[in-house]
Formats: C-alpha cells, structure tokens, sequence
C-alpha cells in the first residue's frame, strides 16, 4: 500500500510539475494504446493481403531514413543549446517533426509487413521496436516543454536515452530483414568473432553435399527472407528441416522430383514473373547453383550423401608454381654443341631460359644408360623434365637423377628400373609427375612415392604395381 | 655469277642480301649459306649430325645469343615455344563432312515438340543457305532422332548414339558455339586448317612443324592418317592441300601414311639392295642435289636432301611404328577388334597414340563421311559406331600411359549442320544441310580446362546465344595450348607477316585454358 501511495504521490507531483492539463494526457496516452493494440488487430498471420498495402508498404524503406536523421540531431542540438539557446529552440521543432515522420513511417511499414505476409521473429521485434520508438517520441513532446522551463530535470533526458537506445536497436532488426542477420559480421576478421559471439552457421553432416553445396546459396541468396528472422510464405530456409517442412503452400521439395519441386520451379521462372525467386531484384541463383539444386533433389534431397550423380564442383588444386632455373649461360657452349651432336639433347622449356631445359633421349634411347645420364649432372639443376622413356636406364640412375633438383616430370616408362632407389627423389621438392609404365615396380617399390611432396600425376600402367583400371593416381 | 676471264664487264657479285626479295626468303638462304659450308667441311658423307639438322633440332644458331636469349633449339631463331606450353603434341581427329551437332552432344530438349514446324524466321534470320536448301518451301523442323541422358559427374547430356563419348565426358572440354565463315566443305576445312577459304596457306600442322620442330629425328614431325571410306556413307574429298605446308618449306608438309598395304610405298628396299647399297646410293644422290643447290640456291633442294634422309630413316622407324604384334591385350580389349584393321578409324587412333608414344610433333587423323544430306538416320549410327569407341580408346589410352599430361586432343570438323530437314522429312528420317553459324568440338588433355562446357546455341542450334569461339579463335587457342602466342608466329610472305589465323584479330578463348 505504501508503495503504492508513493508511485502515485510521485506521478502527481509529476504531473503537477509538467504541466499539462490531466485532459491533454489523453492524447500521448491514446496514442500509446492504439500503438500497441494494432498488432493485435491487424496480425501478422503469415499470408498475404491487398496489393495496394504492399505497393504503399514499399515506401517504407524510403521515407524511414528521414525520422531517424532528426531524432539523431535531437541530442546534438539539446546538449550544443546549453551555450547557444536558439539550438534549443530549434530542438522543439526537430522533435516535432520527427514524430510527425515518424508515425506515417510505422504505418508504411506496417503496411509493408502486413501486405506482404511476413513473420518471424525479427519483423515482430522490429515492429514492437517502432511502436516503443514511436511511444517514446510522443512522450519526449509532451515531457520537453516542462524541462526547457527546468521544471523536470530528468524526464525528458530518461526518455530521450531510452528512445535512442529503441531507435538504434530497431533499426539494426530493420536492417537485418533487408540485409541477412549475418550482414555485419560476414567480412568480421577471425580474430573478433569469439568477442562479439558472432558464429558461423550450424549445418547437418559438414561433409555432405547439402552442407558444402546447397546451403552455401540458400544462406547467401534466400534467408534473408526465409530465415529465422524473416518468414515470407511461412518458409523458411535457413536449416535442412525447415527447408524439407515447406511453407504455406505445402513442401517446396519433392525428393527425387526435381521437376515437381517448388523451390526449382521458383528460382528457374523468368526473370520478370511475379513468383520469381530471390523476389524484389535480389541477386537471382547462377545456372551452377541451380544445377546443384536439381541434382540434389533428383539424388533424393539428402543431408548426408557426400556427392550426387549429375554434379562435379571442381575443386582447384593449383599446381605449386614451376621455380625458375638459374642461369646456364655459361653451359650455352656445350649445350649447343651437343644439339648438334648425335645423341641426348637438352631443349628449352621455351624462349624463357628460367623455364628450363628438357633432356630429350628419344632419337638415341636404347643406347642411353646410366653412364650417358651421369654425363648430364652438370646440366642438373637446369633440368625440368627427362625424357628417359625406353632408355637403358636402371636402378643405379637414381643416383644421378636425385641432383636434378628442379626435375619436375620424370618419364621412366618402358625402361627395366624395379622401383629400388625411388626413394632418392625425395631430394626432389619439385617433383609433380612420374610415369613408371611399362616398367618392371611393384606394389612394393612404389610406396617410396607416396613420401614425395608434390607428386600428383602417377603413372604404373602395364606394371605389377598398378592397382586399378585407371593407372593415374593423384596422391593429393 | 662466274666472270669470263676475257670480260672486262665488271659485273658485280650478285649479293642476295641486296635484293629486294622477302626477309624470310634472305633468311633461308643465309641459312642455306651456312649449312653449305657446314657440309662442305664434312666432307662427302653427310653425316647424321648435319642432316639431324634438317629435321631434328637444328643446327643454326647463335645470331645474338646471349643469357637472355639462349638462342637454342629453336628453329630458325624463331624463339618458339613463346611461353611454357602445356602439350608438347597434339593429336586432331578430324570429322570431314560436318557431324550434326544437335544428334551428337548440342541437345536441345525443346525440338521434341516442333516435329515438322517451320523454323521460325527470327532464328533463321536472312543468311546464306546453300544450293541444296535455298530452293526448298519449306525448312521444317526435323528433332534429333535419339535420346540423350546425362552422364558423369558434370550431368553433361550425351546422345545415346555415343555411349563410348559419354563415358570420358568428365574429361572433355566441350565448345558449343565453334563458328566458321565458310558454308562449303572445301573452303571451310581449308578455313579450319590453314586459317584461308583458298589453298597455298600452311595448315596447322605445317605451322606446328616449322615453329616446334621435331622432337624424333626418326619420324616425321607431322603425320596424316587417312581413314579408309565407307561406301555406305557420304564422302566428302580431302586432299593433300589441306596438310600442305603453302609458303612454308616443304619438309614442313605432313606426311601421308597409307590407309591399306604398305604404310609408305617404296619404303622397303627392294629384293638385292641392301641398306648398305641404299646408303652409298643416297650419299651419291646427296652430292648431286649439293651441286644443284650450290648452282641454284633453291631452298626446295634443301628439302629434298632431307626428305630423302628421312625416308632412309623411315625405312626401319616406320616398320616398328606399324608393328603392333607387341601390343599387350589391353589394348584390343580397349579399341577393340575393328583397330586390327589397318585403315579402319580404329587402326588410326592407335597408331596416333604409338606416334604420341614416339614424341611424333601432330598427328591428324581424318574420317570421313559425315556428310549426311539425307538418310541421316540410317548413316549417322555407322558413323558413331566407327568413330565412337575408337576416340574414347584413344583418350583413355593416353591418360593410362601418362601421355594425356602433355597432349593436346582435338575432335572437330569444318562446320556443323541445319536444325532443319533438306529434303523430305519423316516420322523416322530426315537430312542436315551444312550449318557454319554454330557447331560443337571438343578437346581434352594437355592446356585445356576438363569437365567443362563452353558456349551455347539458341534452342534450335542455329545460332550461337553465348561466348561465340570463331574458327580463327579455336586455332589461337590451339596454338597457346602448344606454346606459342598466334600472334608472334609469322612468316613474311607476298608483302604480309603471315599467320594461321589470318590478318583480322584473333583471340586466344582464356575461358577454354586449364
């Protein structure tokens, strides 16, 4: 009781202090009730209503920017009008005329969500948000007079802070409906994302197609209005289950019928029909990413299958950069020498010397062994690739060909090395391919190449190590 | 010119370098000026070295060399290749006739529906038609006669004429929208081969030939395999034009290997000559063609003296070539029985991998026959049978041995054909009329982006609707898959740095480059 008697003991000496007549309360007040009691008249049930409401809705966007510049200004001007007290002579008018933007502003936008059948848990707070903001104004008007007279010294600050505070926050879900809940923190640098507790999206299995392929663009190009911030259709996106739920319209995917699934069928209208999918000039999917979907729902719209048939996303690999070779400008005499000769001849890669030289032997292969391969070590860390195919080369031409050090291909096939001493190219770091055809490794002799670090084209065809119908194995 | 001794008519000594004759012209000979000297001082053999000269790496260098600019291994300082290349070889299989790209892989699901209507007048536009069509009523529609489905990973739609296409489709790179300017064979596969409608223009690979050089003084460096005709079937003629090497020296020409019987007539040495007895007769004959290009100086008579050598080399290369008694079963498992059969498509795809397996520069085989004005329902399924399986074993063969890694293959033909029927069209046959404004090739291996599909036509295959690749575009990006900027290879000739693609600007299609 006592509390009681004090609450209202303190509201009248507030309201003496004002000085408003208790009529002219009726106003604000009203203003309020009506605010608050409009979601409950006109809710946000999720499906659409009259076009005109959407076509006034949409300049909801338009005009919101001006509200919210003033109200902004209101505390720059209040606290600049301590020394210059016409600033806070026009404060008045600014607060007047931001409640008088403000108002037709929440209207427009209730018109926008109500039109358009949106829900979700992000435009009911942007909503609330507006009428508290909308609230808050009126109140700042009817308070502000009594403390420029310095009759109230805390009330209008209290609710000036407060309305800032609502404005600030109900612009942001306003944002976070247009833009995607993510929208700021996409491009957050690592480093912060633990501090600001931003995450990144949860997903079914991390390897599946579904998680590295479809939700990928669902995220990027659908939740914005299907999520779980913004509901339109009642449909929502944003995970596997909902996506498989369907919205007002029943499922949206027909696992294993692409062509009855609604999602496709959305996304691949044209471009200027109304049910196009991402709707208002959004980015619309690429041909890829719709392919991806088709595919998905025709392997039957899993969350687990790690790949589907119809689909190849190729994976870049880059080949590690060929290093260039030193200068063999001083080898030039010999060089040429011997590409006049009968014999092995060393070849350019190109007219760019730091490309290399390539060890061609096939004019003189069968005579060509390990002691015409140990002649070439002072050419060896200007060789990129031996051709020694069908040469009388053995085990013991490891011993030379380890000091090749930017040997990058190495074609062995149809030599009678076994695979003994393959491991000595491991000295070789540049070394991406290997062709052993036709020679006599096996499975055995062979495993030396699974410790080379670049190697990714082998070949063992026609040998006792080659395991599978196809004979090149990437190691990567 | 000799100076008679009672003469007092000073005439000067002829000075080739004075005269107003092309660079390239000056430079052949200048070349031919060292070579003789070289020769001279060696004597009366002509050794391997000097002739290896001719054919394999050359000799003549060393204008300027320095650390920069090694000056080696190119031949005639050209400085090729220009830029690291991806395929050292290319391998072109070559569908003479113009294959219908809407039956084989440009599927275009809509045409089910248009049986029989008229191509509409948008699509048609107002271009040429050729003799053939331009006199009909009508240019019904005629929808491709087989199914497609999708295969590989890439769900790339394959005709169900080419089961064999659709196993490796994964690996292909595809293009749509190939367009030529010619609407007749013989200017278009002129146009596509030699970058020219009219003969004399070095073909591709001449071009190949003169800039890269050989890399097996053994073989040629350029090799054409013609493939026996099949009477059932419409054959266009091809000629040696189209493998002539033009303006070029002509050891740069491809040399023809016979479809039936001796690979090359006359190679064999007849029944009492020995190869002793061919070489003594060779060195004689050399003498004699030394003499004549001393007195004449014409570049030809180089060329002879080196295709004679190359013939004596042949004479025990070209035998083990064409041996295929060693081939494991493997390979008759893959290419099947029809590859035992010299001549047959089959047979020449796997001599093109034992020519790649032998470092042999380009190879092009050419099948002909795809011609089909009419009763293409009956003909176009002997064509895939013949041409289908081979080309899969071909490239599998290649990526099994490693070889896919550094060579370029090449399927195309000159141009591609009408959506619309010529002559009568039925429930269950139909024609195609030549169609250069789109048509479809693929490529695989060495340089290229695999598992992709590059242009697009409009829903009728007749026009291209995106990232249009001109024939001279297509040869540019051949050329940069080998090394070489189109651009930088030239030649002067009849007053104009001649090239492949021609003097209008061509472009290299990045999009196509791994």
């Amino acid at each position: 009781m006592i509390v009681a008697e004090r609450v209202t003991d303190a509201a009248r000496g507030f309201i003496q202090r004002v000085r408003i007549s208790t009529s002219a309360w009726l106003y604000p007040v009203g203003a309020a009730i009506l605010l608050i009691a409009l979601p409950f008249v006109f809710r946000l049930d999720g499906h659409a209503h009259a076009e005109w409401l959407q076509f006034f809705g949409r300049f909801h966007p338009v005009l919101l920017h001006l509200p919210i510049g003033l109200i902004v200004l209101l505390p720059v001007l209040e606290i600049a009008g301590a020394k210059r007290p016409a600033l806070r002579e026009a404060a008045d008018l600014v607060l007047r005329a931001a409640l008088a933007l403000a108002m037709p502003t929440l209207a427009l936008g209730y018109m926008l969500a109500y039109g358009a059948g949106d829900t979700g848990t992000t435009v009911t707070r942007h909503m609330w948000g507006a009428n508290v903001l909308c609230i808050g104004l009126i109140l700042c008007v009817f308070v502000r007079p009594a403390w420029a007279a310095g009759r109230q010294r805390l009330a209008y600050p209290t609710l000036l802070t407060v309305t800032l505070l609502t404005l600030t926050w109900t612009s942001h879900q306003g944002g976070s409906i247009t833009h995607g809940s993510g929208y700021l923190t996409h491009y957050m640098p690592s480093g912060l994302r633990p501090i600001f507790g931003a995450d990144s999206a949860e997903s079914v299995s991390p390897d599946s197609f579904y998680a590295r392929h479809i939700h990928p663009v669902l995220d990027a190009k659908c939740v914005s209005c299907h999520g779980a911030s913004m509901v339109k259709g009642n449909l929502r996106l944003d995970t596997y289950d909902h996506l498989m739920r369907g919205g007002q319209d029943g499922a949206v995917v027909m696992p294993g019928k692409p062509e009855n699934s609604m999602l496709l069928a959305r996304v691949t209208l044209p471009s200027g029909d109304k049910h196009f999918m991402p709707a208002e000039g959004r980015t619309p999917l690429t041909s890829d990413e719709i392919n991806w979907i088709r595919a998905w729902i025709r392997a039957g719209a899993t969350p687990t299958a790690i790949s589907v048939p119809g689909v190849r996303v190729i994976e870049d690999h880059p080949e590690p950069p060929p290093q260039p070779v030193g200068d063999y400008s001083q080898l030039l005499p010999e060089i040429r020498a011997m590409q006049n000769g009968v014999g092995a001849k060393l070849v350019p890669v190109s007219a760019n010397p730091s490309d290399g030289l390539i060890l061609r032997t096939a004019d003189v292969a069968s005579s060509f062994g390990d002691a015409q391969l140990a002649a070439f070590q002072k050419f060896a860390p200007y060789i990129v690739e031996a051709e020694l195919a069908r040469t009388a080369i053995t085990d013991g031409g490891f011993d030379t060909l380890q000091k090749f050090t930017h040997l990058r291909a190495l074609h062995l096939e149809g030599t009678s090395i076994t695979g003994i001493g393959l491991a000595k190219l491991n000295a070789l770091t540049q070394l991406t391919y290997i062709n052993l055809s036709g020679t006599k490794v096996n499975a055995q002799s062979v495993t030396a190449l699974k410790a080379m670090p670049h190697l990714r084209h082998v070949y063992l065809f026609n040998t006792a190590a080659q395991s599978d119908e196809s004979s090149a194995k990437d190691l990567q | 010119m000799k100076q008679h001794p009672l003469c007092s008519d000073c005439e000067p000594e002829l000075d080739i370098t004075q005269l107003p004759i092309p660079a390239g012209l000056k430079r052949e000979w200048s070349a031919v000026e060292t070579r003789r000297r070289f020769l001279g001082r060696s004597g009366k053999v002509l050794g391997w070295a000097a002739l290896a000269s001719l054919f394999g790496e050359a000799a003549l260098r060393g204008h300027g060399a320095d650390a920069k600019n090694p000056a080696l291994a190119t031949r005639n300082n050209l400085g090729l290749p220009h830029f690291a290349p991806k395929a050292k070889r290319a391998i072109y299989l070559f569908m003479s006739g113009g294959p219908p790209q809407m039956d084989l892989l440009d599927y275009k699901p809509n045409l089910a529906s248009q049986f029989n209507k008229d191509i509409p007048n948008s699509v048609r536009g107002n271009q040429q038609l050729t003799g053939m069509t331009a006199g009909q009523s009508r240019f019904p529609i005629a929808p491709s006669h087989w199914g497609f489905k999708q295969y590989g990973q890439t769900g790339t739609w394959v005709s169900d004429l080419l089961p064999y296409t659709a196993r490796m489709i994964d690996d292909l790179t595809i293009v749509k929208s190939v367009n030529t300017d010619a609407i007749n064979h013989e200017p278009a596969i002129m146009f596509i081969n030699t970058g020219n409608m009219n003969p004399g223009k070095p073909c591709l690979g001449s071009w190949l030939a003169y800039g890269l050089g050989s890399m097996n003084d053994n073989l040629p460096t350029f090799v054409v395999l013609q493939t026996k005709t099949n009477p059932k079937e419409n054959n266009q003629p091809v000629s040696s034009r189209l493998w002539s090497s033009g303006f070029l020296s002509s050891e740069y020409a491809g040399v023809g290997l016979r479809s039936g019987g001796d690979p090359v007539l006359y190679l064999a040495d007849p029944d009492g000559v020995d190869r002793e007895v061919r070489r003594k007769m060779l060195d004689a004959v050399e003498q004699i063609n030394r003499q004549t290009l001393a007195d004449v100086g014409d570049p030809e008579t180089n060329a002879r003296i080196a295709q004679y050598e190359m013939a004596f080399r042949m004479q025990s290369s070209v035998p083990e070539l064409t041996d295929l008694s060693k081939e494991p079963q493997s390979t008759w498992d893959l290419y099947g029985p029809e590859a035992r059969v010299p001549g047959t498509f089959a047979y020449n795809c796997l001599l093109a991998r034992r020519m790649a397996e032998r470092n042999v520069r380009f190879v092009q085989v050419y099948k002909r026959g795809w011609d089909v004005h009419g009763d293409l329902v009956g003909t176009l399924p002997i064509l895939c049978q013949e041409t289908d399986r081979p080309c899969y074993a071909l490239v599998t063969d290649l990526k099994r041995r490693g070889l896919l890694d550094d060579t370029l293959v090449i399927w195309a033909g000159e141009f591609g054909r009408t959506v619309y029927s010529q002559g009568g069209l039925s429930a269950d046959n139909y024609g195609r009329d030549h169609h250069p404004r789109c048509f479809t090739t693929w490529m695989v291996g060495g340089g290229v982006k695999p598992g992709i599909t590059y242009g697009e036509t409009d829903d009728y295959s007749y026009n291209v609707v995106k990232d249009p690749v001109h024939v001279r575009n297509f040869n540019a990006t051949i050329l940069a898959c080998l090394g070489i900027d189109h651009n930088r290879l030239t030649y002067d000739f009849q007053g104009l740095d001649q090239r492949l693609t021609g003097p209008a600007p061509a472009y290299v299609v990045k999009g196509l480059l791994a």
